[in-house]
């Protein structure tokens, strides 16, 4: 056994060593594959899977000697307690802990082998760590194996019972993924890494700022939360062991009999005559009910299932206490947030449904009686389809059982909006398919195995192996995944969405699937005694029935239709390409095409759209209008057009040929004839219909449905030139097929010329142009275009709107289309609308405000907005995010409108995600980068930035911005942790969010701290007023122009460290004493340590000279709420000792006590204040 | 009358043991007890006459009808207590007795639950018709076993080493039970316990290495041996010796020495002439075989 688990382990890791398909704990990324980052993350999450072994060794270990009834004779012998106990368990521990160094052998020999054979490049391997071999062996194998085994010891132990001991080793899988709930929030991180059983996350927790050079160097260490938690943990484990080897004895306990025979049972002699039975007939119905009820109760009643049932419980009410979270606040418990938390139980239902398959058809012959039962006169099939229904019926109630605990944390939480419709159908599509089917397969799996155990292994590689198996042999069809069918997605706005049809038909042919087989596996189903398959078959064939030929022949043929169906639309109708093959296919399409890139292209000046949406019928028409310029300087005479499966457009330019078309990467090559001249324009209509045929194997496309169609223009226009997005983009992957690496954005130029001439959004197609749009849609729906509304009428019972952009802006457009309420305000003329769903109506006077505030602040620091009217719109929550076009802004319905805000005094998330967009009408669409590094700064760092400065106008105390800060300044440090290539300095950001949103935020906001708000602020509004609206688009290093004589010479170095340079600040508060003085006062004395390092792009940090002024406070509270006083000093070395005079006593003293610079271990720099 | 005809049946298991080798035999109505030592194919047997397994080769009829080609009418008449009789866990008696009825078809409700008690009566469990059964000791399981055996009037009641683990008063009563059975019921009795046969059967068959050695009755059996055992006592170390010249067919140590029984004429005179018993025509009929 050992071996075979040490084989197991050997492969999955070697696998994940040496490819790129299969990983483990997340993916391998820019660090070594062999770093003792990932032999750490390797070996702490194949710990869980040692769970398994330990569970097999100490289960056997404690009941070994009782199980082969030895012993009543070994315990005779003269063996002492103490060796025999920790004798065994000691052994388990090794032996347990021997399977999971295959780790390490499957490192090794992966970082040996892949890159002799080609598999993998050397370089991405490093040097050999023995040391982390070491230290993964101490910190997490031997402690695992420990902490688990003591476990699952002590319930062996203590009840005997080898399933009792796997339902423990169960129990800690559960509590391991209870304990996961709690990284939800950055504020109980700590307490996640503590109460992780197997230190996994803990380690996350610990690795979570390391940069790709400490991935690759650091070895985790004994010290800090690590060694907290493996102290904790095994501690419980000495007490556990302990307690059991003091309840241990050699001697049997007596296990009383509770029906003891009375004496007297003889004397009742009443004679009776026998009642005559007057018809003997075999009901099946009878039958059917006496076999369900029975098998029915003997699930319900069986500790392990209640066991299982209690865990599921825990499970979802540890999920719904736990809450809707998002950034700190709470969702409102809407029906399908609970619809999905139920769904979150489903595994252990499987695990109920695998292991009662086997105990239901095993059960008979386990407890001896099948040779009664199977000498009655009933038909085979009647146990076979009662045993499997009951077990559907036991699921079924647990879901409703589900439901009702939904339904009253609803009720608890005062909110009524009880949607039983939703809970219906979510069961109908999502539930009762997947029980269905799971129940009759597994059960014809045992019937026709006819062998538990392997029944059982069966089961779990149909269930999860085959998940592996496939993903490796590249088969994507949802056809032979185990109950494979396309992601529902519930939606307020829009039900169950586009794929419910598709959902539809997996869900039949899984159902007609199972049935048909579990119908079948009655051919094999062993009554009396015989064993082979082929005697089950021979003997069963004989005693075939018409009626039950007639029934297998009839669900063949009903699974058979379906699945011919199924197939036809997921294969042939509606094709997809497989990883491997969409891989192939980029590559072909960079290969054939990429001589087309930078070819010259005409421009865009204006573009009229005609719009008209189906919802219904999930179809589109779209018609623009467009001019179009060569504003090049020479002729243009061929055009490469991009087409996709579901939009198929028509491009009618006059002049312009069809030359040649690749129907398979959907290229085709037009040419102009005569040229197109340099400076002519031309009109073109380019005709575009969106359409959906019969349903696919991966769900259906969101862009048009039934309730919220929501597109943009990319999606509608032709797409032109040479797509550098169709390449492939992993630097690994890339380098692996022999291609060139790639430039994530063009280097920043200082003189960037004709370089300047496109920008990040639109890449050179268009700039700021004029648009207009006729939009129509079903009569019950408000169609949204971008501008200003002219006109709206109504023709042939649908709805038509035109809309005509107010100011020319970028060509970045969406359109919208759904049943939608509306609020609007005014505000000095332009016009606030929110389109909400009817549903979502309790937020909106809070977003107008969000609105009317961000206006407010950036019309009077950055300048006048440029529209009429400024939109929110709301959109199905098929996307979770918030998006910023000219003067409107869709906003996903999954957040804003559902989060609870009833408490929010005044700053939160959902009022930063508005202004944050807001700001974007000024960042991003008056002014855009040009399109090379640096160019994302000046649109998501100045509006990230906007939106804290919107925030902090509201926040009465200075420490309240610190909360938000905290997410962006965690958002950056986590984010270049995993950063896959390398980190860049902010006015180099190659569009990397981590950087542009997290850093470029705190930086800006700092930066507001140190030289004032309305110096930065001056410096934005004198970048916006030179360049807004015009070409040459600026780049970041034209702002640093505009701040730099904003700057005091005493903090120009904050331009070099923050902008062009990677710093980062190591602080920390050693100490902080307080002396009374004689005027009542206190002096504080700060021993403070202060660092400054500047990183590279992979992280490795060099010490800067020390120059700083910091930040020095102390606060009155212990909740770091009322910073009594604070000053700013200068640090020129690495310790320094400062005293501050204050008027009484505070509790806590810090430096930086407002979080603003970054720093990766914030936690040191705050002390209790000491009293000398 | 009813009567239970087996031609030729034979089986092979896997391991190349021939559990049933050409086994023929006619039973009628009455006890018949069907006498074997361990591993001498009787639970074989009694599965395959209880349909629960398949003989390779050979013919079984009951009353008329063909059980191998039409079990399920077959099952109708039969009542069956296995070798070993077991129980579900967490199940009353009663509950287990009504399943069990159901699956023979007594179909209605009412019917079913008058039989229920009435067997749970005769098997003096009535009151413990509540209790899980997995918590009765071997004898009250036993009951439950013919209890159900019992259900829904049987022609053939199939009860297979139903004593084995049970002291002499549970066997007593158990013995009881069966033997208050109407007349018109085959019933088969297998056990290794010769005087359980002695003391029930109206006729019987001594099996050994999956063949019948004998068949008749009990009386006839002993006829056939009347003058024909010898007892004497004689030392340990002797034992090889008289094996080697004499017919023994068994031995049995009495106040710590051996006494043989011998079978043929009279050897000698210190060899005491003794009224056979059916125990020696069992011995004596399994020695003649090997």
């Amino acid at each position: 056994m050992v071996y075979l688990f040490f084989f197991i382990v050997f492969l999955i890791v070697f696998a994940a060593t040496s490819s790129d398909n299969v990983s483990i704990g997340g993916a391998v990324g820019n660090v070594n594959r062999n770093s003792p980052h990932v032999i750490t993350t390797f070996t702490s999450v194949m710990t869980i899977f040692g769970l398994l072994f330990a569970a097999a060794f100490f289960n056997n270990a404690a009941l070994r000697d009782r199980k082969y009834e030895f012993q009543e004779i070994l315990f005779t012998t003269p063996i002492d307690k103490f060796g025999y106990f920790f004798g065994r368990f000691f052994a388990a521990i090794f032996l347990s802990s021997i399977p999971l160094l295959a780790v390490f052998a499957g490192v090794s020999l992966g970082s040996f082998i892949a890159p002799i054979v080609g598999w993998v490049e050397p370089d991405r391997f490093g040097a050999f760590s023995m040391q982390s071999f070491i230290a993964n062996y101490f910190l997490f194998i031997i402690p695992n194996m420990a902490i688990a085994g003591s476990i699952i010891f002590f319930l062996a132990q203590q009840f005997r019972s080898t399933i009792v001991s796997f339902v423990g080793a169960l129990l800690i899988i559960v509590a391991y993924s209870v304990s996961g709930q709690f990284l939800s929030d950055l504020d109980n991180e700590t307490l996640g890494a503590l109460t992780d059983t197997f230190g996994i996350r803990t380690y996350s927790v610990v690795s979570k700022y390391y940069t790709p050079l400490e991935k690759n160097t650091l070895i985790p260490s004994f010290s800090g939360l690590l060694i907290w938690n493996r102290l904790i943990w095994l501690g419980v484990a000495t007490i556990l062991t302990i307690v059991a080897y003091l309840n241990f004895s050699f001697s049997d306990k007596k296990i009383t009999r509770f029906t003891k025979e009375s004496a007297n049972e003889s004397s009742d002699k009443k004679s009776f005559n026998r009642p005559e039975v007057t018809h003997i007939q075999d009901s099946t119905i009878n039958q059917f009910r006496s076999f369900f009820l029975i098998n029915f109760k003997s699930i319900y009643k069986h500790v392990t299932f209640r066991i299982l049932f209690l865990f599921s419980i825990i499970l979802l009410l540890s999920d719904l206490i736990s809450g809707y979270e998002y950034f700190g606040l709470q969702s409102y418990p809407l029906t399908y947030k609970l619809t999905d938390s139920i769904q979150g139980t489903t595994i252990f239902l499987i695990i109920i449904l695998v292991f009662f398959s086997g105990e239901l058809i095993w059960r008979d012959r386990d407890f001896r009686i099948n040779e009664v039962v199977d000498s009655t006169p009933h038909s085979t099939l009647i146990p076979l389809f009662a045993k499997t229904l009951s077990l559907f019926s036991l699921t079924v109630l647990i879901h409703l059982f589900f439901v009702v605990l939904a339904i009253s944390y609803q009720l608890i939480n005062g909110f009524y909006q009880i949607e039983l419709g939703t809970y219906f159908w979510h069961f109908i599509y999502n539930a009762f398919p997947l029980y269905l089917a799971a129940c009759s397969l597994l059960v014809a799996i045992q019937v026709i195995f006819n062998h538990k155990y392997i029944g059982y292994l069966i089961s779990v590689i149909i269930i999860l192996g085959l998940d592996i198996i496939f993903l490796i042999m590249d088969i994507q069809s949802n056809m032979l995944f185990f109950t494979g069918k396309p992601f529902l997605l519930y939606s307020d706005m829009n039900g169950f969405g586009p794929s419910l049809t598709g959902v539809f038909w997996f869900n039949v042919y899984w159902i007609s699937l199972s049935l048909f087989v579990l119908i079948l596996s009655g051919l094999f189903w062993a009554r009396g005694s015989v064993s082979s398959l082929i005697d089950r078959l021979r003997i069963n064939r004989q005693k075939v029935t018409k009626s039950y030929f007639a029934l297998v022949l009839l669900s063949g043929v009903i699974w058979f239709g379906i699945a011919a169906n199924v197939y036809y639309n997921t294969q042939i109708l509606n094709p997809y390409m497989s990883v491997d093959e969409s891989e192939q296919m980029a590559l072909d399409y960079e290969k054939t095409y990429v001589s087309y890139k930078g070819m010259n292209h005409f421009k865009l000046i204006k573009a009229d759209y005609g719009i008209d949406i189906f919802p219904s019928d999930k179809r589109a028409e779209v018609r623009a209008d467009m001019l179009l310029i060569n504003p090049n300087d020479e002729p243009l005479d061929t055009l490469l057009l991009n087409v996709t499966r579901e939009w198929k457009g028509e491009l009618n330019i006059p002049n312009l040929k069809l030359v040649k078309e690749d129907t398979k990467h959907r290229v085709q090559f037009h040419v102009f004839d005569p040229p197109f001249m340099p400076g002519d324009t031309l009109k073109a209509v380019f005709k575009n219909t969106f359409e959906s045929n019969g349903f696919s194997n991966n769900g259906e496309s969101t862009s048009i449905i039934d309730n919220g169609s929501f597109f943009n223009n990319f999606a509608v226009l032709p797409d032109i030139g040479y797509s550098e997005g169709k390449e492939i983009s992993s630097k690994n992957k890339r380098k692996k097929f022999g291609l060139p690496p790639k430039d994530r954005m063009p280097e920043l130029k200082e003189d960037c010329g004709d370089d300047c001439l496109s920008n990040y959004l639109t890449q050179g197609y268009s700039d700021y142009i004029d648009v207009e749009t006729v939009i129509s849609t079903s009569n019950d729906q408000i169609a949204i275009a971008p501008g200003s509304l002219i006109e709206e009428w109504t023709e042939d019972g649908r709805n038509y709107y035109k809309y005509k952009v107010d100011y020319p802006s970028q060509n970045f457009y969406s359109f919208m289309s759904a049943d939608y309420q509306v609020a609007t305000r005014d505000w000095n003329g332009v016009s606030i609308e929110i389109y909400y769903d009817e549903k979502h109506s309790v937020n909106i006077e809070r977003m107008l405000n969000a609105v009317e505030r961000s206006l407010d602040y950036y019309t009077k620091n950055f300048g006048p907005y440029t529209h009429k009217q400024c939109r929110i719109i709301e959109f199905p929550r098929f996307s979770t995010f918030a998006q910023a076009f000219p003067g409107s802004m869709p906003y996903s319905e999954a957040f804003g409108f559902v989060i609870n805000l009833e408490d929010e005094e005044k700053n939160n998330v959902i009022d930063a995600v508005i202004a944050h967009e807001m700001a974007h009408q000024w960042w991003a669409h008056q002014l855009v980068g040009a399109n090379m590094q640096g160019g994302t700064m000046l649109s998501e760092s100045f509006s990230e930035y906007s939106s804290l400065m919107t925030m902090k106008s509201i926040a009465d105390n200075p420490m309240d911005m610190r909360e938000f800060l905290r997410y962006d300044h965690d958002r950056y440090l986590s984010g270049r942790s995993g950063e896959l290539e390398k980190e860049l300095p902010l006015y180099k950001v190659e569009n990397q969010s981590y950087i542009h949103y997290g850093k470029g935020s705190v930086i800006l906001y700092a930066l507001q701290d140190y030289i004032g708000e309305d110096k930065v602020n001056l410096a934005m509004r004198e970048f916006l007023e030179e360049h807004k609206y015009k070409t040459p688009y600026p780049t970041s290093l034209d702002f640093l122009s505009y701040l730099e004589p904003k700057v005091p010479d005493s903090l120009n170095y904050l331009i070099d460290d923050w902008f062009k340079e990677i710093t980062l600040y190591d602080n920390r508060l050693i100490e902080a004493i307080a002396s009374p003085l004689e005027n009542g006062k206190y002096e504080i004395t700060f021993e403070i340590e202060a660092r400054k390092v500047k990183a590279d792009s992979l992280g490795a940090e060099t010490v800067a000279q020390l120059n700083e002024w910091v930040d020095v406070g102390v606060f009155a509270d212990e909740d770091e709420k009322i910073l009594m006083h604070q000053k700013r000093i200068l640090l020129t070395s690495e310790k320094t000792t400062y005293r501050m005079e204050v008027d009484s006593l505070p509790v806590k003293a810090a430096i930086d006590p407002r979080h603003i610079l970054i720093d990766r271990i914030y936690s040191d720099n705050i002390r209790k204040v000491k009293l000398k | 009358m009813g009567k239970l005809k087996l031609t030729n049946l034979s089986k092979t298991y896997t391991n190349n043991v021939k559990a049933l080798d050409s086994i023929s035999i006619e039973i009628s109505s009455g006890m018949f007890g069907l006498l074997g030592p361990n591993g001498a194919g009787k639970s074989t047997l009694m599965r395959t006459i209880a349909t629960l397994q398949q003989p390779d080769s050979g013919s079984i009829e009951f009353n008329g009808l063909d059980p191998l080609s039409n079990p399920k009418e077959f099952r109708k008449s039969l009542g069956y207590l296995p070798q070993e009789f077991g129980v579900y866990p967490r199940i009353s008696a009663q509950q287990l007795l009504d399943h069990l009825a159901v699956l023979k078809g007594v179909s209605s409700k009412k019917e079913r639950k008058e039989l229920v008690d009435y067997l749970l009566h005769k098997v003096n469990l009535y009151d413990k018709r509540n209790k899980s059964v997995k918590g009765f000791s071997g004898g009250m399981k036993q009951r439950v076993g013919i209890a159900q055996a019992l259900i829904g009037n049987p022609k053939l009641l199939i009860v297979d080493e139903p004593t084995a683990g049970l002291d002499p008063g549970e066997r007593n009563r158990f013995y009881d039970l069966i033997s208050s059975i109407g007349e018109e019921v085959i019933v088969i009795l297998s056990t290794h316990i010769v005087d359980d046969v002695r003391e029930l059967c109206t006729d019987m068959a001594i099996m050994n290495h999956g063949k019948i050695v004998y068949n008749g009755t009990p009386q006839e059996g002993i006829a056939s041996l009347k003058g024909r055992v010898f007892e004497k006592q004689i030392n340990r170390n002797e034992l090889e010796e008289y094996h080697a010249n004499f017919q023994v067919i068994s031995n049995r140590l009495i106040g710590g020495k051996p006494v043989i029984h011998v079978e043929g004429e009279k050897p000698d005179s210190s060899f005491k002439a003794i009224e056979p018993s059916l125990e020696d025509v069992f011995f004596s009929k399994l020695q003649n075989q090997s």
